[in-house]
Formats: C-alpha cells, sequence, structure tokens
C-alpha cells in the first residue's frame, strides 16, 4: 500500500519553505513532487521601479547567504551596458569578498549537514568557524549579512591591510583540515549517512542542467571561475574538485576541498592585490539601449543574470535571475527515489538549497 | 541550413554569430526552438535558462533561450505575436520550471506540454500576465528617495 508523506512547507529538515510530497511504498519513497513559491515576493518585477543604484541594493536582498554574488553579478551585466572596466584592485576585492563568502556559505551547510545527520557536534563547531570568517566580512564591509561592496565600475570599500587578513585563512584552513574535513568524510557517523544516499547519476545531473557542487559530485567538471572568468580568476591557481559518485557524500567531499581551494584563492588574492583606485567612472556614466547578460559562480553554482536597459531611462526596463537553486532544486525528485524515509531530509539539505533564491 | 550546421562557424568571418552583452547570439531570422534545442543537445550545451522579455504595446513577447558550450553562453531570440510558442520540456528537461515560471508570469503558452499545479504564485489561475495585471508606475521626475523607498 503507498501512502502521501509530505515534507514542508515548514519543518524542523527545512531551513526556509517548501514543499516535498513523497509517495512511499512502507519505509521506500516510490516518487516525489516539489513545490516551491512559499517566498515569491515578486523581486524582478520591483526592480523595474528602483534606478540603478537602488536596484544594487533591492538584489542583494535575493538571498541573505550569497548576497554579495547578486550584485556582483548584477554589477557585471550593468558595467557591459555602461562600458565600465572596474580596476584591478576592485577585481581582486571581488574575488576576496566571494571566495569569503562562499567558505561562508560551505561551512554553514557543512553545520547543516551534521545537524541532519544527527552530529550536534560538528554542528557547533561549523558554526563557530563560520562566525570567524563572518567577523572578516563584518571587519571589511560593516555588515555581516549584506554587504554593499559593489557597485557599478568597482567597490565600495577597500580592504586597508590585506595582509592582515591571511592569517585568517591560515587559521581557518587549519582548523578545517584538524577537525571538520577528516571528522565529515572518515567518521562512521558521518558515512553511513551519507554514502550511497541520494544518487543524481552523471547522466542525471546533465540532463536537469544542474549547476555547482551538485554537479562536481556527479561527475561534471564545470566551474565558471575557470570555463568563464570574471572579476580576477583569470590569475589565480586553483583545482576545481569533482567527485563520480554523485552521492550525499559526494557533494560533502567537493564542498570540504572547495573550502581548501577557496583558501588557496584568498591567500593568491590578498598577497597578490595590487594598489590603485576602487573604482572607475566618477560616478558619470550612461547606459547603452540594450541587453547584457553575466555569470558568477555563486557557492551553489552558476548565478545568471539578463538585464535590460534603455538610454537615459533611470530605472531597468527588465531584471531576469536565473539562481542555482532554481535548476538544482528539480534533481532532488530523482535523488530522493529509492531511498528511505529518514534519509531524505538530508538528500533534499545537500543541494544546499536556497528558497529564498529559487522564488525571488 | 539547420542550426547545427551554424554552429561550428562561430569563429568564421562570416559567422552569422554576434557577440553582445556577454553572449553570442545567432542572427538566424527563421529559427525553431525544437530544432534549436535538437542541435544544442547534439552538441552537448548545457541549458541554462528562458528570459522572457514584456515588449511595448502590441509588440507581444520576446524569449531568450540560453544554453552554455564549454563556458561560452548562446542566446536564441524568439519573438511571440501570439504568446506561444513549442515547448522544449520533452527535449530539454532542464526547461521544466522555467517554461512554468513564465506561464505563470507572462501566460507564454508553451504548446505540447502538460503543466502541474502553480509553481510559484498562489491561486488557482494559470497562465497570467503578472505585468498587466500589476504594472509598476514610474515616479514623476525629481521624486527620487522618500516616495520610492516607502513604496
Amino acid at each position: 500500500m503507498s501512502y502521501k508523506i509530505p515534507m514542508g512547507p515548514y519543518h524542523p529538515a527545512l531551513e526556509e519553505p517548501y514543499k516535498l510530497d513523497m509517495i512511499c511504498e512502507g519505509e521506500t519513497v516510490s516518487d516525489a513532487k516539489l513545490h516551491i513559491g512559499f517566498n515569491f515576493r515578486g523581486i524582478e518585477h520591483l526592480a523595474e521601479t528602483r534606478n540603478y543604484i537602488q536596484v544594487i541594493a533591492l538584489m542583494e536582498r535575493v538571498c541573505g547567504i550569497c548576497s554579495n554574488i547578486h550584485t556582483l553579478t548584477l554589477c557585471q551585466a550593468m558595467e557591459k551596458l555602461t562600458g565600465l572596466t572596474p580596476p584591478p584592485r576592485a577585481k581582486y576585492i571581488r574575488v576576496v569578498i566571494a571566495e569569503l563568502e562562499r567558505l561562508h556559505s560551505h561551512v554553514l551547510w557543512a553545520g547543516i549537514a551534521a545537524k541532519l545527520m544527527g552530529f550536534k557536534t560538528m554542528f557547533m563547531t561549523c558554526f563557530e568557524l563560520r562566525e570567524q570568517v563572518m567577523d572578516v566580512l563584518q571587519a571589511i564591509s560593516g555588515n555581516r549579512v549584506n554587504y554593499s561592496m559593489n557597485r557599478i565600475g568597482g567597490v565600495n570599500r577597500d580592504i586597508e591591510d590585506p595582509m592582515a587578513l591571511v592569517a585568517m585563512v591560515d587559521a581557518l584552513e587549519k582548523e578545517m583540515v584538524r577537525k571538520v574535513i577528516p571528522i565529515l568524510t572518515t567518521s562512521s557517523t558521518a558515512r553511513s549517512r551519507c554514502a550511497g544516499i541520494g544518487v543524481l547519476t552523471h547522466e542525471k545531473a546533465i540532463s536537469c542542467g544542474v549547476v555547482g557542487p551538485v554537479a562536481r559530485a556527479s561527475g561534471v567538471g564545470q566551474d565558471l571561475r575557470r570555463a568563464a572568468p570574471y572579476a580576477a580568476y583569470d590569475e589565480m591557481d586553483f583545482e576545481v574538485p569533482v567527485q563520480p559518485d554523485g552521492d550525499v557524500r559526494a557533494r560533502l567531499l567537493v564542498r570540504a576541498l572547495e573550502i581548501m581551494e577557496s583558501c588557496k584563492i584568498l591567500r593568491q588574492a590578498l598577497t597578490k592585490m595590487p594598489a590603485g583606485e576602487l573604482n572607475t567612472g566618477d560616478g558619470k556614466f550612461n547606459f547603452i539601449t540594450g541587453t547584457a547578460t553575466s555569470r558568477v559562480e555563486a557557492p551553489r553554482g552558476e548565478v545568471m543574470y539578463s538585464v535590460s536597459w534603455r538610454e537615459h531611462a533611470r530605472n531597468p526596463s527588465r531584471v531576469h535571475v536565473r539562481t542555482p537553486t532554481f535548476v538544482n532544486m528539480p534533481s532532488v525528485r530523482y535523488m530522493v527515489l529509492g531511498a528511505r524515509l529518514a534519509d531524505t531530509p538530508l538528500i533534499q539539505a545537500s543541494i544546499d538549497p536556497c528558497y529564498s533564491c529559487t522564488d525571488r | 541550413m539547420t542550426t547545427l550546421e551554424l554552429i561550428p562557424e562561430a569563429t568564421a568571418e562570416t559567422s552569422p554569430w554576434t557577440e553582445e552583452g556577454g553572449v553570442f547570439w545567432l542572427n538566424y531570422s527563421d529559427l525553431n526552438v525544437r530544432e534549436v534545442a535538437n542541435a544544442m543537445n547534439a552538441l552537448q550545451a548545457r541549458f541554462i535558462t528562458v528570459t522572457a522579455y514584456q515588449l511595448p504595446k502590441e509588440e507581444g513577447l520576446r524569449l531568450e533561450y540560453h544554453w552554455d558550450i564549454d563556458g561560452r553562453l548562446l542566446g536564441f531570440v524568439f519573438t511571440l505575436a501570439s504568446k506561444s510558442i513549442e515547448s522544449i520540456y520533452d527535449l530539454c528537461e532542464a526547461a521544466d520550471w522555467i517554461e512554468r515560471e513564465i506561464h505563470e508570469g507572462f501566460a507564454v503558452d508553451f504548446t505540447g506540454r502538460v503543466y502541474e499545479p502553480l509553481l510559484l504564485r498562489s491561486g488557482d489561475m494559470m497562465g497570467v500576465n503578472l505585468r498587466e495585471i500589476c504594472s509598476p508606475e514610474p515616479p514623476a521626475a525629481g521624486s527620487v528617495g522618500k516616495e520610492e523607498v516607502a513604496k
């Protein structure tokens, strides 16, 4: 006999509201349907009523975790429409903030995953590490969530002493290598909860068009920082971790290795940061009529903005946001097929979903 | 000439592709969306999204389809006078949610597919053009500031 088990829209396993309707045969999931939209705010529509300064502040609020990525992608698109190129120092600062945000996002996810595994001690450890990253972001920007770092043609704030941050990166990397990564990747608790669970095959990953760590954990080695470099990523030396298994453990491993690569990128960006201006244009620029597109590798995968503007207009005529969770989320349906019901909270969390981004 | 035949010519001097705003656009007037989807599948391109634009007055809608090949962003434009276009959901599974979203927000009918219950909005009306229901009013000149923030 089959029966339907709804998970959400409000459920202890969900950080934000969405709904997974699962059809179960005993304890095994035989089919699932996803429902989103519980956070739909019409931000794209609202953006059409905001000028070029206000729209940056608005889009920063699409997501509370990767807020910087949204303004970076938006500003890069608007720079194409204004012909402005950020100065080298601004590009390096953009890399530093983006990688700090990736660290903060991945460590946060590791904590939540640990909590869902029933590993509360590791949850506390991860959140302590995350706090250190957020302290650095706060020291640079004055804010813990919405950093307001990006502007058209550069950045709003400088990193006055980049070398002072290297010590933080070293300390964080040491803690990750000493505590978090070994326990999450080798402990029997983590292994029993993650290995062979929630598999997304390589073929399904391609047909679903998944992005970011979810794709890379299914053997799809795509990363825009490498494939279509932006900011100063073409000057950074780093690896793109790829795992073939497609299970929750592979997603965990990819993110763990990405934390190490982020530390490597941060160290390079901080030590090689060139002196110079923070922005170009001096606040004077004109938009040309047209549409520009920009893509950035967010912690969860590719973010794409299409921005349309008419010359002399105050507001954009269209801002379209394609977020990573919007494409990763439908693949959860395949991940939970055949899974035990008790594993589904961890499986859905393994894509590091952001419903705030998805619903916009 | 099919889309598939056109793509390898992207670097030739007489290329039908033009780079603009970070996208390689295919300037080919007689494109068919399903033919494009088949060509992209054959090239193992990754589907990214569809962006819908409301054109002024009676001009209808413009849909921009995007695929990625090895970091290169490809774009295909379709102008809809009748608010209808063939679905590529059966050819490209990744297009499912964005087709549903555009159907719900712009009332575009993607023919040849079945819509599941509403993806994003609440209510029971499937295809509604939100811009026609709630058009954002541009503020009067010189009124930047408090009024807009208060909205």
